[in-house]
């Protein structure tokens, strides 16, 4: 087990010079997950923000990258899966140079749009990845809500106003239990401030045939409405808070891999982001502020 | 009809800066017509927005490929072919450019033969905004340069900002910088180049899948694109602080700290997109925050 960041490998497989923002979360969760991964992959990637990674004639990552429309990645994935395990049984490539099958794609692919071709690769039993950057909208498109919005956020389409005071009034869903349901052997939530637990999450399911499935909560500047600088600090909070509890499922069976000794009050995560900024100002919205707090509280209970 | 062309990066407000403009020559009883061009990328990448002012009806359409006047938002943008801001400049027209130098040294560095003004506005907005946000205060400028009325950017830059923000404060600064860069810049007489350039019809040829569909066979080239240039502030290492804890290395987005021979993290400055987290998050504060000035 990897116990500091300054035993994490300094072996890049992603470079810089991409187009994603200045201060992507997702981008951070993303470099760390390739990190774990190594070399050997290919990266079958739904449309999102992360499809501009790759932007002809540029890509930044040392492996080979696939684009598919929105909601099939995981059947894209099914796809190359397929023509590899071809390729080994033919002779025409050995085992040792085999790839891991990597599906990447946003919340709006991961909780709605992509949900049905998830479910039937976990139901095969796809050999698979799957990292989902959960910046808890569409984002790509100009940070519509999606399934991953939480309570009380603005989004695109859910603007604050006057008959509307809350912004979103829907919950998150809760992806983790959905893909557990599905009984994969291995599934995970993931912070880009937390690598080392990234890391070793990678390492306990390395292995392990079938699907594995990571979750990263991705604070995102334009659509969090936060300044760049920040985005470690949120992904943090989200932790610290309990908003976002940091935890695996090996076989099935859910472990906490990070228990705050001391919970922070949601009010610190949600004060300071634009996308809730209408919770607190003109007037401080004392029930839903309550209402988001009392969730958290339910949650850890 | 007087067509105006603003280069900015996404999220300095170029589109905003454009629709402060239109809707400025809208309350002085101008047709008026304003829209951006994205491109694939995000926040910090290239962004041109375009304004049409008439006392006609407007029917020209599309984007504006021979100017009469060009808002440089980031002097970076001169260098960048993608951008390429200058296209389309008459000698007649006029490039007003955000630079911490002087006109005569921009015409001659940049071989521009148009009429160049400079005026540092995100000094500007930084001391009265706090953030480099320069959607107001290029659309002031720009108001200025086609001598619209004190008075009718004022009344634009208050309604554009209220659809986006509530905060009475935020507006009222707003004002103060948009104000502040319209009086900075002298009114210009502009030529209008009227001639409208029809374009070309554009047909594609059906391509078999295996043409069409292009594919990179270069590993891991992006670096090449440079995004250094999208920096606003850069992070600086105090070694003598530094403790070597690697927090700042784990905690770039794009990779772009790495280490030297003796343990000491640096930055790759031709990528390194100034988001300053690694500042933000080192335990010991031994990264500062430079401003970036474009240094020749
Ligand atoms: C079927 C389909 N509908 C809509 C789109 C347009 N589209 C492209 S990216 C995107 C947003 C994707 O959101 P998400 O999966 O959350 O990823 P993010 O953009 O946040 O990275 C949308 C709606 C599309 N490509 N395909
Ligand atoms: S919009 Fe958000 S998720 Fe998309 S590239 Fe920018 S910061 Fe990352
Ligand atoms: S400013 Fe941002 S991009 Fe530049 S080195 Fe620091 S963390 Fe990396
Ligand atoms: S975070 Fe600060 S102390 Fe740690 S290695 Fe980076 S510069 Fe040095």
């Amino acid at each position: 087990m990897i116990k500091s960041i300054k035993d994490l490998t300094f072996e890049e497989q992603m470079l810089p010079g991409t187009p994603a923002c200045a201060g992507c979360g997702g981008l951070l969760a993303l470099r760390h997950c390739l990190k774990a991964l190594g070399e050997k992959t290919v990266i079958v990637n739904a449309a999102g923000c992360f499809t501009l990674l790759c932007v002809y004639p540029f890509t930044p990552f040392k492996s080979s990258w696939l684009y598919t429309a929105m909601a099939c990645a995981p059947a894209g994935a099914q796809g190359v899966r397929d023509a590899l395990n071809i390729l080994i049984k033919k002779g025409r490539l050995d085992e040792k140079e085999d790839l891991k099958v990597v599906v990447l794609t946003g919340d709006g692919a991961a909780y709605d749009m992509g949900l049905s071709s998830t479910s039937g690769a976990i139901y095969r039993n796809l050999d698979f990845y799957y990292i989902c950057y959960d910046n808890e909208a569409y984002g790509n498109t100009g940070f519509q809500s999606s399934g991953a919005t939480p309570f009380g956020s603005k989004t695109g389409t859910t603007l604050p106003a006057e008959l509307n005071p809350l912004g979103s009034e829907l919950s998150k869903k809760d992806l983790f239990e959905i893909w557990r349901s599905h009984k994969p052997p291995y599934l995970a939530t993931i912070s880009p401030s937390h690598p080392v637990d990234i890391a070793n999450k990678f390492k306990k399911c390395e292995g392990i045939k079938g699907p594995k499935l990571f979750i990263a909560h991705s604070p995102c500047p334009p659509g969090w409405a936060t300044e760049p600088r920040l985005s470690a600090k949120f992904a943090k909070l989200a932790v610290e808070t309990g908003i976002w509890p940091l935890k695996e499922a090996l076989y099935g069976e859910v472990k906490h891999t990070l228990i705050p000794k001391k919970f922070k009050p949601v009010e610190e995560y949600l004060s300071e982001q634009g996308r809730f900024a209408h919770l607190f100002k003109p007037i401080r919205q004392e029930e839903a502020i309550k209402n988001i707090q009392e969730r958290v509280n339910r949650y850890w209970k | 009809m007087l067509k105006v062309r603003f280069h900015g990066r996404g999220g300095q407000g170029a589109k905003i800066a454009s629709r402060v403009l239109g809707t400025a020559a809208f309350l002085e009883g101008y047709y008026a017509q304003d829209f951006p061009l994205y491109g694939a990328e995000r926040r910090g990448a290239p962004i041109a927005a375009f304004t049409r002012i008439s006392k006609e009806p407007i029917l020209e359409r599309g984007v504006i490929s021979e100017p009469d006047v060009i808002v440089v938002m980031d002097e970076t943008l001169l260098d960048d072919p993608l951008a390429n801001p200058l296209s389309g400049l008459g000698k007649e027209g006029l490039v007003f450019i955000n630079t911490t130098h002087k006109a005569e040294d921009i015409k001659k560095r940049y071989r521009i033969d148009a009429n160049v003004l400079t005026l540092d506005i995100t000094k500007i907005s930084l001391d009265i905004l706090g953030k480099p946000i320069l959607s107001a205060l290029a659309g002031g400028a720009a108001s200025k340069i086609v001598r619209l009325k004190e008075t009718s950017l004022k009344e634009a830059v208050t309604r554009e900002l209220s659809d986006i923000t509530h905060e009475k404060g935020l507006i009222e600064k707003n004002i103060e910088a948009s104000i502040y860069c319209f009086n900075a810049l002298p009114s210009v007489l502009i030529k209008s180049n009227a001639s409208h350039k029809k374009s070309d019809v554009i047909t594609m040829p059906f391509e078999a899948a295996d043409i069409s569909s292009p594919s990179v066979t270069i590993p891991a080239n992006t670096p090449l694109k440079k995004t250094g240039n999208w920096r606003i502030f850069k992070p600086v290492w105090d070694y003598e602080l530094c403790t070597k804890c690697m927090t700042c290395v784990m905690r770039c987005p794009d990779g772009c700290i790495r280490v030297n021979e003796e343990g000491f993290p640096y930055s790759d400055y031709e990528n390194c997109k100034g988001c300053m987290i690694c500042a933000e998050e080192c335990p010991a504060k031994a990264i500062r925050k430079e401003r970036e000035v474009h240094a020749w």
